[in-house]
């Protein structure tokens, strides 16, 4: 017996020195490693010095003749901001990134690039244990960001953000027991049916300006040699069809509808909404004028090279293309609105640089954005501060073009409701594209889950 | 015959079962808790909202649609996944590692098979998707070829009546190397001499597939059988990058309604209830795989 | 026994034009990676004409803003414990299951069934509160741990099956000579079992490696980022680049297609050796 116990000892033991002797390989590995790491670090770290120096330099030529910068933060501090973009967007971003460094160089930046998606997965948990991944984080969804602040995980910027300085109904996306969690950041905007000019000319094609000379361009385009269909499908995984579907409500139905299947006031079932949906979409998908729905980014290329000739596209669709000078829009004809998706910034209460994060969140919500829209970025301004001259030119004329018809611009309804009701109405709509006799059921299923419509 | 001291078996084993209870059995056990954690103290709550749930999106038995196509809710399409994928894949890895032997080149082959292992996941669900495509995708134009001019000449992944299908064809592409690699190691350890013998005393090849290799390989089988059920599952990348469960909930999953609970809906109660039934369904195989192990001890 | 058969060459045609049918989707993403996106896209990734170039990879590797060696780097330091350390450790238990009896033996396999069965998304919660307490959030060896213990039960398994198969005479024979369990384990069963140790190792790695949702719960900042993170971080909310991210994907699938490719001629080397000795 007691050799036994011995023995259940010695494998206890044993099992231990194991996991030690493991432990002790890696850390080993690690040191290594780590030395390695060092070096590279103290490589990038005499890189990054000279580049300062540089924009030192350049932002010494900048000032002269400007006006004292503003409050500095006494010591060095980094902040790190996530945000959705990567390749050509981050790019785009970081332009905004190096203004901020420049006005306050004590301050600097650090930028990770995290899809909404993820980010979702992410925060909670690390939240719930008193931790952040970033001081600044940057998403479209306005609807996470009130979940958060309900959970007590959120910064109050109601101080910062001032509601009348921006364009209207952007801050009340995130606003939630009378405060306000996130700052808006700039916007795009899904105005209309997107083509290519030299197309347009080459086939003798205009902008329709009523709903049947809307209907006989498709019939005229779908009769050109070499188009599939007349409008290209984009799919995401559902998002592109909610855009073209939200476009046609609120054309028909006006902004205000907009406004009322977000809180339910009516709902999809409405013989109003029954009837856009039957009478306008649902007919012009049965004619085969919409193509089948296609991986998004691989529709822009179709699309691009003639194979479509129309596609439904949000204006970040002006940085994917070769020429932007060549593409133009039009709405459907009537259309009295615009849907434009904002990014929102917000401060997580677990940052340890909140006075320096305030006041990153400040200057993207502003100054900022001035930056972000005169590049290629596809993006318009929502701080009413943003004077119209700085935007991109491809850009201004997008944006004149939505004053000219006197559109409003109103939230997009999938990312205001959010949750798992959003990706159910993108996929319903999947649904209906390839089975226009559904739309039925596709109501009653949109109806039946609404949160708001659940009470 | 196994060897009698119980000591021994703690002593091989302990090692490995310390692992497992601080990172495996602890955090199991702080799913399960969540999972009966409702608003007002513990119960059944978030298991009964779960099963009820009439969403086609997040619905784990959807018969309102029955005979029609899918969506037939995501616990009968991870049902259908491992009635087509499981023997499909089994069968294709066995034949394929059998007939390895006499294939020049063999080893690239191999390898190939092998790239459905490696493909990281948010590219696999891509590549099934463009392997899809009406215009480049692989399948698509195959039967355009053939002369076909249905649904099946056209992007199988956005029907509801193709697209849980179509997948399940997808996963064959991705998990076929797993088979083949194990059957493969474990054809290995048959001896040549046993084949030898029999093709002398005059066995034709399937003869001595049916009657030599595939007894010989069965511990490698049934190890097989099992990582794929439940690999079908727990299916979740290649759905969640390519149809999202769509359309219209036509190729929804288990594991996809457990993450739209977790990442949308924020739900972690419910969440995990989904993740324990999904867990408790693993016992089917898994009583079965006792009990043979079982079997061939006694036998 | 050499005769070329009308079957045999049938054989050989079926199989391979199995392999190519089956390489197609790949060869489909090498060609985005050194093609641009938009020829590719509407003419088909089969045309021989048109642009090819490695601008992609030379961005995915050597831009800052990818940093793929980094990640590269990371993912070994992650892959390679967390292949050797459940080896080895599967292997000692699922020796200790075929070769002893114990009182609750086949619930503890059961219990190793059910362990295999749980999905990785559900048990992050209580997994990161753990790991916090233990300051090993954001940690090469807390990741290493975890992917370790996830891969004892179905190696354990694996290694079990194997077991068996193997005669139990060398064994017996051992024991006659007066060796222990201890030394009939490491010096001869293990030895023995290299086909099947390598086959699980590379089964394992290429697990680990191609992990991308434990890495995305637990490694936080940037420089840990392992190489799958890097892929996925190409992909943006609003933009996605084609071309780096086949480019990104195609190096990430190398090293565990490299190591199978190169691990065959062990297996089979294993293998003869076993036949000399049996």
């Amino acid at each position: 017996m007691s050799s036994q116990g011995g023995l259940l000892k010695a494998a206890i033991a044993l099992s231990l020195i194991a996991l030690l002797v493991s432990l002790a390989a890696i850390a080993l590995l690690y040191s290594q490693i780590g030395a390695l790491e060092a070096k590279i670090n103290t490589l990038n770290g005499k890189i990054s010095e000279l580049e300062s120096k540089v924009g030192a330099l350049e932002q010494r030529v900048g000032e002269l003749g400007k006006p004292a910068p503003t409050p500095q933060p006494q010591e060095q501090v980094e902040l790190v901001v996530i945000g959705p973009w990567s390749g050509k967007s981050a790019e785009y971003f970081s332009k905004v990134i190096q203004e901020f460094e420049k006005k306050y160089p004590n301050i600097k930046i650090k930028y990770l690039t995290k899809r909404a998606e993820d980010l979702a997965q992410i925060l909670p948990v690390q939240f719930e244990s008193g931790l952040t991944p970033a001081d600044v984080i940057i998403t479209p969804w306005a609807w996470f960001i009130v979940k958060m602040a309900q959970k007590g995980y959120v910064e109050d910027v109601s101080s910062y953000v001032k509601e009348d300085e921006y364009i209207g109904g952007v801050v009340n996306n995130v606003k939630w027991d009378g405060k306000i969690w996130g700052a808006p950041f700039t916007m795009w905007l899904k105005p209309g049916f997107w083509y290519r000019k030299s197309f347009f000319k080459k086939h003798g094609l205009q902008e329709p300006q009523t709903w049947d000379e809307f209907v006989a361009l498709l019939k005229k385009i779908k009769q050109i040699p070499g188009i599939k269909n007349p409008i290209v499908t984009g799919d995401g995984v559902g998002w592109p069809e909610s855009d073209i579907t939200e476009h046609f409500l609120i054309t028909f139905g006006g902004p205000q509808l907009q406004y009322d299947l977000i809180s339910c006031k009516k709902k999809f079932t409405d013989p109003e909404v029954e009837a856009i949906f039957k009478e306008k979409l649902v007919p012009l998908i049965k004619e085969g004028y919409f193509s089948e729905p296609m991986e998004w980014t691989s529709a822009v290329e179709r699309w691009w090279a003639g194979e479509y000739a129309l596609y439904f596209m949000g204006t970040w669709i002006a940085g994917r293309v070769q020429d932007p000078t060549d593409i133009d829009f039009f709405p459907l004809p009537g259309c009295k609105a615009v849907v434009g998706g904002t990014d929102y910034a917000f401060i997580p209460k677990f940052t340890k640089h909140k006075e320096a994060a305030i006041i990153f969140l400040k200057y993207i919500a502003t100054e900022g954005q001035a930056v972000h829209v005169s590049g290629p970025a596809g993006k318009i301004p929502t701080w009413k501060g943003v004077s119209v001259d700085v935007i991109w030119t491809p850009m201004k004329s997008v944006y004149n073009k939505i004053k000219e018809r006197n559109m409003k611009i109103v939230p997009d309804l999938d990312d205001t409701v959010g949750g798992d009701w959003q990706t159910l109405f993108w996929d319903q709509l999947k649904l209906l594209w390839v089975q226009p006799d559904q739309v039925d059921s596709v109501l009653q299923t949109l109806t039946e889950q609404h949160p708001a419509c659940k009470g | 015959m196994p060897f009698r001291e119980k000591r021994y078996f703690l002593f091989f084993t302990l090692p490995a079962y310390i692992l497992i209870a601080i990172f495996v059995i602890t955090p199991i056990i702080g799913t399960v808790i969540i999972s009966f954690e409702t608003k007002n103290g513990f119960g059944l709550d978030n298991y009964v909202k779960v099963i009820t749930e009439t969403s086609p999106e997040k619905a784990l038995v959807y018969l309102r649609r029955m005979p029609r196509p899918p969506p037939w809710g995501a616990m009968i399409h991870n049902f259908i996944w491992i009635a087509i994928h499981l023997p499909l894949s089994i069968l294709l890895g066995l034949v394929l590692a059998y007939l390895l032997r006499s294939v020049r080149g063999s080893s690239i082959v191999k390898s190939i098979m092998f790239l459905g292992m490696v493909v990281p996941m948010i590219v696999g669900g891509l590549l099934i998707r463009f392997m899809y495509d009406e215009f480049i995708g692989i399948f698509p134009r195959l039967f355009a070829l053939l002369g076909f001019k249905g649904i099946l000449a056209k992007d199988w992944l956005i029907y509801p009546q193709t697209a849980l299908f179509a997948l399940i064809l997808g996963a064959v592409w991705l998990w076929t190397g797993f088979n083949l690699t194990v059957f493969a190691a474990a054809l290995e350890s048959v001896p040549t001499s046993t084949i030898e013998a029999a093709m002398i005393d005059g066995a034709n090849s399937w003869q001595i597939f049916s009657r030599i290799v595939v007894p010989q390989l069965k511990p490698a089988i049934i190890i097989a059988v099992i990582m794929t059920v439940l690999w079908d599952l727990k299916i979740f990348d290649i759905v969640y990058v390519s149809t999202f469960g769509g359309p219209g909930g036509a190729s929804n999953v288990l594991a996809l309604v457990m993450y739209l609970y977790f990442a949308r809906a924020l739900d972690y109660g419910r969440s995990a209830a989904v993740s324990i039934i999904l867990a408790l369904l693993t016992l089917i195989p898994g009583i079965w795989f006792i009990r043979e192990v079982r079997k061939s001890e006694k036998g | 026994m050499r005769r070329v058969s009308l079957t045999g060459l049938l054989t050989n045609a079926v199989v391979w034009a199995l392999a190519v049918v089956w390489a197609l989707p790949v060869v489909g993403l090498l060609m985005v990676s050194v093609r641009p996106f938009s020829e590719v896209v509407v003419h088909g990734w089969w045309t021989p004409y048109g642009h090819f170039t490695l601008n992609n990879y030379v961005e995915v590797l050597f831009d800052p803003a990818y940093a793929f060696l980094q990640g590269y780097l990371n993912s070994f330091i992650v892959t390679i414990p967390s292949t050797i350390i459940p080896i080895l450790l599967a292997a000692m238990a699922a020796y200790g299951f075929s070769h002893f009896s114990f009182p609750i033996k086949n619930y503890l396999f059961l219990t190793l069934l059910l362990i295999m069965a749980v999905p990785q998304q559900m048990v992050v919660i209580p997994l990161y509160f753990m790991l916090r307490n233990a300051h090993l959030i954001n940690t090469f060896l807390g990741l290493i741990l975890i992917h370790s213990s996830w891969g004892l039960a179905w190696i354990t398994f694996f290694m079990h099956n194997f077991f068996k198969m193997l005669p139990r005479e060398i064994e017996e024979a051992a024991m006659v000579d007066g060796a222990g369990y201890f030394t009939i384990f490491f010096t001869i069963v293990l030895r023995l079992s290299m086909p099947a140790l390598l086959s699980a190792s590379v089964i394992q790695f290429t697990w680990v490696w191609s992990d991308f949702f434990f890495a995305l719960m637990f490694l936080i900042s940037p420089d840990k980022y392992v190489v799958t993170q890097k892929v996925a971080y190409i992909r943006g909310e609003y933009h996605i680049d084609w071309g780096l991210l086949s480019a990104g994907s195609v190096l990430t699938m190398l090293v565990p297609l490299l190591l199978y490719a190169f691990l065959q001629k062990y297996f089979i080397r294993g293998m003869v050796g076993w036949t000399v000795k049996g």
